[in-house]
């Protein structure tokens, strides 16, 4: 009897890991095809590259920019702050290439293609995610790596295997706060049914102040951005560990518990927005 | 136990309602109105597995925001609804996997890459076997003539092969139950009856359940037996096609041509009773009901009196029936009321 419950569970959790790699295939074929359309279109694939090394450029003397005018902000020194905008980079860069598909999410709903994401059986949301490849995002990414790189060269950091294994711990969990985050907004536009709904674009813009230490801000802007909506996780916390900053480092470790906190609730409040769907032209 | 069972299905939607111009957006803006529109109000609907069911109704009665209930899409304000031992809209993904749905006026292919990608995609969402999905595909490839623009995307290929090619990726995991939103719409006649076969094809050999809403009833003669009409979001009339006509369009005419204008037709009419003639020059018409006389006795009576040089006989016409009705003229019964013997419509 017992070791049927444990064959039962074992087969259910097996069951669960199947499930898991076959939403995780899908989501890769569902954005090959996306892939393919893009590269259907040379000429617009071409000046999407283009853009996407501009984007790299632009961030880049934004970076210089602040070196000449500010080299040290609330106590926090410039490396310090540039690994800071690097993970907003890096986490924007990740959303836009592989989970570009929220900032669509609107005009599907408003014009009820939506339909068809919902007698497909996959999970809507990871057609939501796969729906769409933004290579812009390739040149926010391989800018933030290289600050990153640049940062951490200028700042005297004993790297042990296990500070290593933290960075990247910190830098899966951020990218996955920041995707959460991204379809939690993008989830408005079920209350608010206009074709171009702006919460998203207003959320994505908040993350700009996660680009600088939290220090700097009123206690009602940190709330904003530590629980509100935790693009704090996303840089000022991760940064603070890595480089160890006393104060904030210990914070920096609750990273991945805020992943899985933002995305609990980007699922729930997806699901509950889902309900109130009405498809168009009835 | 029935496929789809629904009890008391209700969808309300709230409409914002706006004056005109920009003084009306703006009154909206801070004086929020709207009103509810009953869309589907309290219907009862029970599809048999293997049936193959007609939904009708005027633009805006409803069909539509049934179909979006049943197949999981939309979320019912109240009342009961399973499918197959599913509530949809709770299980979407369950019941997708039951499901093929095919929205004319949208497209389930990836707009912008090859066919046969679509395909093969669905193939892996579905998880079709291996061997069923190539006998599948080849099957529908020959009987739906995919063949020439399987590797064209879907983007560049003609209304009539999009229709063709969504159908076939609706019936590649051999869905129980068919869902088709006004399939033919747009379509030319010869790709009309392709798809119209097809459909019949899988009713015949797998005994797929058919839910078709369409404005075309050239659809509903092909391929359903039962129809159901919705209007104002209630159903109207849920029957056999045949018994529809048999009750509600039992008259024939046959019209003749006549060698000679007749002189009189009171002798004719003294034969046939309760049949309606008229005359125009050299033509004769003789409505009568097919319960009560055999064309070949109206033929017989008319050729008796006068010279017949030619005759054709119109059947009841089911469009005629079906207008009829959607314009409020003729009021069908419910179907739990027995059917009163009513002959003219």
């Amino acid at each position: 009897m017992a070791a049927d419950v444990a064959a039962g569970t074992r087969s259910a959790a097996a069951a669960r890991l199947v499930a898991a790699r076959r939403l995780v295939y899908l989501y890769f074929r569902c954005l090959g095809q996306q892939m393919k359309a893009i590269m259907a279109y040379e000429a617009n694939f071409i000046v999407l590259m283009f853009s996407a090394v501009l984007v790299q450029l632009a961030g880049l003397a934004f970076i210089w920019a602040i070196f000449q005018r500010i080299p040290d902000v609330n106590g926090w020194t410039f490396w310090q702050v540039v690994m800071m905008s690097a993970l907003i980079f890096v986490t924007e860069g990740v959303g836009s290439l592989f989970f570009e598909g929220t900032w669509r999410l609107s005009y599907l709903v408003y014009t009820g293609q939506f339909d068809q994401m919902l007698v497909r059986p996959i999970s809507p949301i990871v057609q939501v995610l796969a729906g769409a490849v933004g290579f812009n995002g390739l040149g926010n990414i391989v800018t933030g790596f290289v600050l990153i790189g640049i940062a951490m060269a200028n700042v005297p950091v004993q790297w042990t295997p296990g500070r290593v294994l933290m960075l990247v711990i910190l830098l899966v969990s951020a990218a996955t706060i920041r995707v959460a985050i991204n379809l939690a907004s993008a989830a408005s536009t079920f209350w608010i049914r206009s074709p171009w709904s702006m919460v998203p674009m207003f959320v994505h813009q908040l993350g700009d102040f996660a680009k600088y230490p939290i220090t700097i801000y009123s206690v009602a802007v940190q709330a904003l951005i530590v629980v509100a909506v935790p693009f704090a996780f996303v840089s000022f916390f991760p940064t603070a560990f890595v480089f160890g900053v006393e104060a904030w480092s210990l914070a920096g470790l609750l990273t991945p518990l805020v992943a899985i906190y933002a995305v609990v609730m980007a699922v729930w409040i997806f699901r509950v927005g889902l309900n109130r769907y009405e498809s168009s032209g009835h | 136990m029935p496929l789809i069972e629904a009890r008391g299905l209700t969808k309300k939607f709230r409409q914002a309602v706006k004056e005109p111009g920009l003084v009306g957006s703006l009154k909206h803006f801070f004086t929020r109105q709207y009103k509810d529109k009953l869309a589907v109000d309290h219907i009862d609907l029970s599809v048999e597995a293997g049936e193959s069911v007609a939904y009708l109704g005027p633009n805006g009665a409803g069909k539509s925001t049934t179909i979006k209930m049943l197949t999981g899409i939309l979320v019912p304000t109240s009342g009961s609804l399973v499918v197959d031992g599913l509530v949809p809209y709770e299980r979407r993904q369950q019941n997708a996997r039951k499901i093929g749905v095919v929205f004319g006026q949208r497209t389930q292919l990836w707009w912008d890459i090859p066919v046969v990608e679509s395909f093969n995609l669905a193939r892996d969402m579905y998880e079709i076997p291996p061997r069923r999905y190539k006998e599948n595909l080849g099957q529908f490839t020959e009987m739906l003539g995919l063949a020439e623009f399987m590797n064209i995307p879907a983007g560049k290929i003609s209304l009539g092969q999009r229709m063709r090619a969504d159908l076939c990726m609706a019936l590649l995991h051999d869905p129980k139950l068919l869902y088709l939103d006004e399939p033919t719409i747009g379509l030319d006649i010869a790709v009309k009856d392709r798809i119209r076969k097809f459909i019949r094809s899988r009713v015949e050999e797998r005994g797929t359940t058919v839910m078709l809403t369409t404005h075309d009833l050239g659809d509903i003669e092909d391929i359903c037996k039962r129809i159901v009409i919705i209007d104002n979001g209630k159903i109207i009339h849920d029957g056999d096609l045949a018994k529809l006509k048999d009750t509600y369009a039992r008259d024939r005419v046959i019209h003749f041509q006549l060698a000679r204008p007749p002189e009189s037709i009171e002798p004719i009419c003294a034969e046939l009773p309760a049949c309606e003639l008229a005359t125009d020059g050299l033509r004769l018409s003789v409505r009568f009901d097919r319960f009560v006389f055999a064309a070949g006795e109206i033929a017989a009576a008319v050729m008796s009196h006068v010279e017949v040089v030619d005759f054709r006989i119109d059947e009841p016409e089911v469009e005629a029936l079906i207008r009829k009705v959607y314009l409020g003229q003729l009021s069908l019964d419910s179907p739990s009321q027995p059917a009163p013997a009513v002959v003219e419509a």
